[in-house]
């Protein structure tokens, strides 16, 4: 075949091939949207229609009452300011403790590598319980403290083996030889050339740690009692969950109260408790783009 | 892509305005101390007042309790100064870790149950040393006009940790079996009298298009939650303070689902609902849904009959005149008036119990123990289920000649519902409403309907308490492996039947009366004998201490 | 030769060094209250302490697996398990391979910011959702699905007992596939454009370019994350799961979790809470073990 007919082949399944994959993404695109745009018009609906599903793709019965409540909530500020401090401030200390450790754990020479690789593992499955663990942590003087939302989940396996994966596999080895030969120790070749090249695991790892931080109740409902510490996600899902308790019993004239104010509010929760989060993406994502390893190996 | 991080910026940028705005509110405590003060601090007899931390577990509605008047005063009254720690959500899972660590506060209010004394045995004081030396007046009090709530919560070995509260201004029965009036106008017929009657009018409904909007399928002739026990009653099963499903007939703690006359209800539903007049969501809408529902569409009816607590509050404010409530209904004309019965709740409705308890650990336990006794002084009591009676709270109103009435809502857009569970601590606190308050106390109008409602209703309940047998549920009390073997079954036998419920309710395949005995026996084997056994001795040792 | 012991051992209290904190952390944080798992074969007695009831043994584990449910709920969570497995952990590939290929840039920014969007909706109001919209009178999607034939005409989405897992398993994958994805977005991004090149240049297609050169550089990454997947086997969340079971579904919805809140709601059992979780966690441990040998056999990838 002449090389102008092979690259016209090609170029046509390509064509097809991008034409399948943009009809994917905006099929994609339409089944994830909807859902998302059905809460935007349901918070600011008349919770009865929802629920009787008359609201479809336009708001009806348009009132700011949910919105209104979450908004004059003075808690709430309290809140977002508290789960700000948490998410910075903890994600950073995750980070600088993660980091190193992912490295470490990525050199195959490292003795100890397989004997400390399964004792974190194990802290995955095994534990002691919510009640030791709550006494070792009362005893350590953290309740009821900032520090406590901050230190707790310092480190999560998971995002552990994550970046000791993406250390293994997308530095070539042959970086750490050059460094070697410039005579380079562990920290300088980590701090100057690993963490420059892994832009996108750093990234990927600060969203989890962050998002993680940004979405805990549980370690506040646990070690918390003083309401100026206590993060947005307590706020709100006290107010989340008051439709629960209602539901099916002989209630004792509790009557329908709380239902039809956490109907009113639930959609509005989501969007007061999501902004925030939903504008930090636009600056990580430019770290995923590509070339990030162009130049790192040659000559 | 400059302006989306333009945008994301500006959000920020708000959402941090914001708090620091909102941090400037920070609310100082009303004896000018700043909140943050640590626990218990012995400092009696010096002048100020003794600092107790106190735990409650509250309605999500229910406002800062540093804003309720009545409180303040009542804290100021008594010579304390509480801290409040104010839970709102998944209360049993810290409630765990923090009485197994030993760590709690000196008062628990509405945080914890009968269990939780026998489980923790240690963590919380006994009251009974302070009530018989005469600490708690307005305890003892109660105690001398109701002896059964002292022997509700006094345990084995005769200690009292969990107060139980009263009042007896609540109805006998907290739901009532509403019916569309304006349909029943709209298509000429009249109130059934028998449910067979009923039947006939719910056909009606679901043919004749009587909200008259066109279309003769957004009708729905009859909706419930759950399983509809108030209707079962009607059926000649005696419910009076039935607990789960148990109940008392001829001296013996039964249970429902395993009963001949369960079975021809469930008969009728089964037919009911293959004809089309229950909702077909019956058993898969949420509770959301099936408020909503009884709602309408503005001024449009959607549902023909239905149980309710109160018609505002079940139908909301466009729709809720259009229902009437129905007495009692017997299943045909010919039935037995004498056995038709409704689902009676006094016990339930009027006896909280573990409303408040007290740390073991407390270091100022005469403060705390007279304060906690205040709660239930003959005035302070409705403040603390309606609001309070002062010029902050503006809840009820002291006529000043031994007579109160609680007022409307001052906020003319919420109900009078709402606004009773944001001011004030409501059901499961510690209060004690006497049985004179009955004539001494005009409740709101929203109360005022749900007695109205149940007029018709009287004479059943007044029948029942002639002849029926209560099954005291609430009073009774078990060892900690009684309680957990309940449990255990428990779970066991309701998965069990509520799953046979839904099945049987919307598959109109399956035959019940063959199905019948082996379902009555697997209901057996899977536990229930033996939760049966120890209701039964229970229940008879219970009666022997009455006597 | 002692020279370089010396530089070797140098090289050594460095990485010892990095790898501190977290190791102080676990120490302290994780193998401290370690004792507690103990609870499991003790009876509870709060005045004796978390180590002091009277051993009990097997006691609580031969309970749970007498009781009548023990069968069922570990079927159903094994089975809702396996599916959210097999539909839930291709989708974000797939979708990472389809982002990544698309040309437009803004519309690739658009698509990634929009699927891990759910990720974010909390259970409660996902489920709020999920009743609303297929509702099988009044749901929109429901109702679609009718009409274009994909489920029968008379079907309770809601109620019906063979939709309970596709609905949990498609709303769940849904809700996180997008943000799943993000990692394999991430990697497919650290991809040598060298290596795309040398692809070109043998005359593949962008499709086979997929095949041969992005596919095995996610190898790796798949193969440790369908590790650690398989070994949460019997993890099934307790929220979701409760809030979407009701009677007309208990056959396939009643999990271990939402079986133990029914329990243990009423009693505070301590030691039978324990004793389920200790189970339930050891055979998550089986298989993550069973499975992490199977991949270092085969594809020579572990996760130690």
């Amino acid at each position: 075949m002449t090389k102008i007919t092979k690259k016209m082949k090609s170029g046509l399944s390509d064509k097809v091939f991008y034409i399948c994959i943009t009809v994917i993404a905006a099929a994609t695109l339409l089944i994830t949207l909807y859902p998302l745009y059905f809460i935007v018009i349901a918070s600011i609906s008349n919770s009865n229609m929802v629920n009787q599903g008359l609201v479809t793709l336009v708001p009806k019965g348009v009132n700011f009452y949910g919105f209104n409540k979450i908004l004059e909530r003075t808690d709430l500020w309290t809140g977002y300011r508290n789960t700000i401090f948490y998410t910075i401030a903890g994600t950073l200390l995750n980070l600088v403790v993660t980091l190193p450790a992912a490295y470490v754990l990525a050199q195959s020479r490292f003795k100890a590598r397989r004997l400390i690789m399964t004792l974190f593992i194990i802290t995955m499955y095994f534990s002691g319980g919510m009640v030791p663990t709550y006494m070792l942590v009362s005893s350590l003087r953290l309740t009821n403290t900032s520090a406590v939302m901050i230190i707790m989940g310092a480190v999560s396996v998971y995002n552990l083996i994550i970046a000791r994966t993406f250390f293994e596999n997308s530095i070539p080895a042959e970086l750490h030889e050059a460094a070697e030969l410039d005579g380079c120790s562990h920290f300088k070749y980590f701090m100057f050339i690993i963490l420059p090249l892994s832009k996108a695991v750093i990234s990927v790892i600060t969203l989890y740690y962050a998002v993680g931080h940004w979405n805990d109740f549980f370690t506040a409902l646990l070690y918390l009692n003083r309401d100026e510490y206590q993060p947005l996600q307590t706020v709100l899902r006290n107010i989340l969950i008051s439709n629960q308790a209602m539901a099916g019993t002989t209630g004792v004239g509790e009557g329908s109260y709380a239902q039809q104010y956490a109907d009113q509010i639930k959609f509005a929760v989501i969007i007061v408790s999501t902004v925030p989060v939903l504008c930090i993406y636009p600056f990580i994502q430019k770290y995923f783009e590509k070339g990030v390893m162009i130049g790192a190996v040659k000559g | 892509m400059k302006k989306k991080k333009w945008l994301a910026l500006t959000l920020v940028g708000c959402i941090m305005t914001g708090c620091f705005a909102g941090c400037n509110n920070d609310t100082i405590n009303k004896n000018g101390v700043e909140s943050g003060v640590s626990p218990s601090t012995n400092n009696e007899g010096s002048g100020e007042n003794v600092k107790l931390s106190a735990l409650i577990s509250k309605h999500s509605l229910t406002k800062d309790l540093n804003e309720m008047e009545w409180l303040n005063i009542l804290e100021e009254d008594n010579g304390v100064a509480v801290e409040w720690q104010q839970i709102t959500a998944d209360w049993d899972q810290k409630k765990s870790v923090m009485f197994a660590s030993g760590d709690i506060p000196d008062i628990l209010v509405k945080a914890t149950s009968t269990t939780d004394f026998a489980t923790y045995y240690g963590l919380f004081e006994d009251f009974k040393p302070y009530i018989d030396a005469s600490e708690m007046p307005n305890i003892a009090k109660m105690f001398e006009e109701h002896p059964e709530l002292r022997a509700l919560c006094t345990d084995e070995n005769g200690a009292i940790y969990g107060l139980p509260n009263y009042r007896s201004i609540w109805p006998r029965t907290n739901r009532v079996l509403y019916i569309n009036q304006t349909w029943l106008d709209n298509l000429g017929l009249q109130l059934p009298t028998t449910m067979d009657e009923l039947e006939e009018v719910m056909i009606a409904f679901r043919d004749g298009d009587p909200n008259g909007n066109g279309s003769t399928t957004d009708e729905i002739p009859l909706d419930f939650s759950g399983f509809p026990t108030f209707m079962l009653a009607c059926f000649g099963v005696p419910l009076m303070n039935e607990s789960d499903g148990y109940y008392v007939e001829d001296g013996t703690v039964k249970n429902y689902r395993v009963d001949e006359r369960y079975k021809t209800f469930m008969i009728w539903l089964q037919k009911l609902y293959s004809q089309g007049l229950i909702n077909e969501e019956v058993i898969t809408q949420d509770y959301s849904k099936f408020q909503s529902l009884a709602r309408g569409e503005g001024t449009t009816a959607l549902v023909g009959v239905t149980l309710g607590w109160e018609s505002g509050d079940r139908f909301g404010t466009e729709v809720a005149d259009q229902y009437v409530p129905l007495p009692a209904l017997k299943p045909h004309e010919d039935s037995n008036e004498s056995e038709v019965y409704w689902g009676y709740y006094y016990d339930n409705n009027s006896v909280s119990v573990a409303t408040v308890a007290m740390s073991a650990k407390c270091i100022n336990k005469a403060a705390a123990v007279k304060f906690i006794d205040a709660f239930y002084a003959d005035e302070i009591g409705i403040q603390v289920l309606f609001g309070g009676m002062n010029d902050v709270d503006n809840c009820i109103r002291n006529n000043g000649d031994g007579t109160y009435t609680v007022l409307p809502p001052a906020d003319a857009s919420i109900d009078a519902g709402t606004w009773k569970w944001t001011n004030s601590f409501a059901d499961y606190s510690p209060f004690y409403i006497p049985d004179d308050m009955i004539d001494r106390l005009t409740m709101g109008e929203d109360m005022q309907r749900v007695l109205l409602e149940r007029e018709s209703l009287e004479a059943t309940l007044d029948m029942m308490e002639e002849t029926c047998e209560s099954y005291p549920a609430k009073f009774i009390n078990y060892t900690a492996d009684d309680n957990s073997n309940l449990a255990m079954t428990q779970a066991n036998i309701k998965n069990t039947v509520d799953q046979t419920y839904a099945t049987w309710l919307t598959d109109s395949t399956r035959n019940i009366e063959e199905e019948w005995d082996a379902y009555v026996q697997s209901v057996y084997d899977i536990g229930l004998s033996k939760n049966l056994e120890i209701r039964q001795n229970a229940y008879e040792k219970y009666k022997e201490t009455l006597e | 030769m002692g020279r370089k012991r010396l530089s070797a051992l140098k090289k050594d209290w460095q990485l010892w060094l990095m790898i501190l904190p977290a190791l102080a952390y676990i120490i302290i944080f994780c193998y401290g209250p370690m004792y507690g798992v103990q609870l499991a074969f003790r009876r509870y007695d709060f005045s004796k302490g978390i180590t002091g009831g009277d051993w009990v043994g097997l006691q609580y584990f031969i309970q749970y697996f007498d009781s009548p449910m023990f069968w069922t709920t570990l079927r159903n969570t094994f089975v809702i398990s396996f599916f959210t497995l097999v539909c839930g952990f291709p989708a974000p590939i797939i979708l990472a391979l389809v982002i990544n290929s698309l040309k437009q840039k803004k519309l690739k920014r658009v698509v990634q910011t929009a699927v891990y969007m759910p990720y974010f909706i909390s259970t409660v109001v996902l489920v709020a959702i999920l009743q609303i919209l297929l509702s099988p009178t009044t749901g929109v999607v429901s109702n679609l699905l009718k009409n274009i034939h994909l489920v029968p005409q008379s079907i309770n989405l809601l109620g019906n007992s063979s939709a309970f897992v596709p609905v949990y398993v498609l709303s769940g994958v849904w809700q996180s596939a997008g943000w799943n994805s993000i990692i394999f977005i991430a990697a497919l991004s650290s991809v040598d454009s060298q290596l795309y090149d040398a692809a070109k240049v043998d005359g593949a297609s962008r499709l086979k370019q997929v095949i041969h050169v992005e596919l095995p550089a996610l190898v790796p990454t798949i193969v440790i994350l369908l590790i650690m997947n398989i070994g949460r086997v019997l993890s099934v969340g307790f929220e979701k799961v409760f809030l979407m079971q009701n009677d007309l579904n208990l056959a396939v919805s009643e999990v271990i979790s939402t079986y133990v809140f029914n329990i243990g709601v009423q009693s505070g059992q301590f030691s039978f809470g324990s004793a389920v979780g200790l189970f339930n966690t050891i055979i998550n441990f089986v298989f993550l073990i069973a499975a992490n040998t199977i991949s270092r056999k085969t594809a020579d990838i572990s996760l130690v």
